[in-house]
């Protein structure tokens, strides 16, 4: 079964992990590194990405004539993906063991645990 | 330049999407297969995930032990996401572009949802993060 751990944090968020020392950062990043190479050795690693700082974060609506309206005005309060991991799990205690693991690495933040869309999953 | 282009909603979107008529449905799908096809034809589609219903997700930490800690109760306000695309593109402006015309998949009715569709760029590596 697959799922998306999702890492989610407001720009104060973001701004505050830029403030740690370069020490802490690279400590951090390094226990991620460790986590993707357990997924991968186990055969559980699908996927992962790190998106770019929400200050170059837009939202893009069409207009009638098709042309795009940007617009990069967000609230405070606003939670901004910052990253994603896809792990094929034998079961969703699996991703909630690998989303705690990446949770104690990362401060203790929360990290959201989502099934894909699949016609069984969802109604009609 | 690697640009994520994500849908998000609340919960009482969702329930709205599903409570839309069939046909609406059906022409929401079909937009978004036609839209999948084109950015695949065009050579700039990566990749792309529908997610599951926010009734599904859950809300991780560690505790003490390092056990997980799970939660499934979020405020009213959650925006969750529901799906993204991930494009490989020239420009801001040419993800943009996609961005707008995946805006105006037809929402209830069958006329453009015009749904605000989230633009960010993809990080290619650890020197992205300046370390």
């Amino acid at each position: 079964m697959k799922y998306i751990l999702l890492m989610s944090g407001t720009r104060a968020g973001v701004e505050g992990y830029r403030a740690w020392p370069k020490q802490d950062i690279e400590a951090h990043m390094a226990v991620l590194h460790r986590i993707n190479k357990d997924l991968t050795e186990s055969g559980e690693f699908v996927a992962t990405q790190g998106l770019a700082e929400p200050r170059d974060a837009k939202v893009v609506r069409g207009e009638k004539n098709g042309l795009p309206v940007t617009d990069g005005i967000f609230p405070e309060s606003k939670e901004f993906l910052l990253g994603y991991w896809i792990v094929d799990v034998a079961n969703a205690g699996r991703a909630y063991t690998i989303a705690g693991r990446i949770s104690a690495a990362s401060t203790n933040m929360p990290i959201e645990v989502r099934q894909f869309a699949t016609h069984e999953a969802n109604p009609r | 330049m690697k640009y994520i282009l994500m849908m998000s909603g609340k919960k009482s979107d969702f329930e709205g999407y599903a409570n839309w008529s069939k046909e609406d449905i059906q022409a929401n799908v079909a937009f978004m297969r036609t839209f999948s096809k084109e950015l695949k034809d065009s050579g700039v589609f990566v990749s792309t995930e529908g997610l599951g219903w926010p009734s599904e997700a859950k809300l991780v930490r560690a505790g003490k032990d390092g056990a997980p800690i799970t939660d499934g109760v979020f405020p009213e306000s959650k925006e969750f996401l529901a799906g993204y695309w991930i494009i490989d593109v020239e420009s801001p402006e040419q993800a943009y572009k996609i961005a707008a015309q995946a805006s105006q998949a037809p929402g209830a009715g069958g006329k453009p949802a015009n749904m605000p569709i989230e633009v960010r760029p993809v990080l290619s590596g650890h020197a992205d993060l300046g370390l």
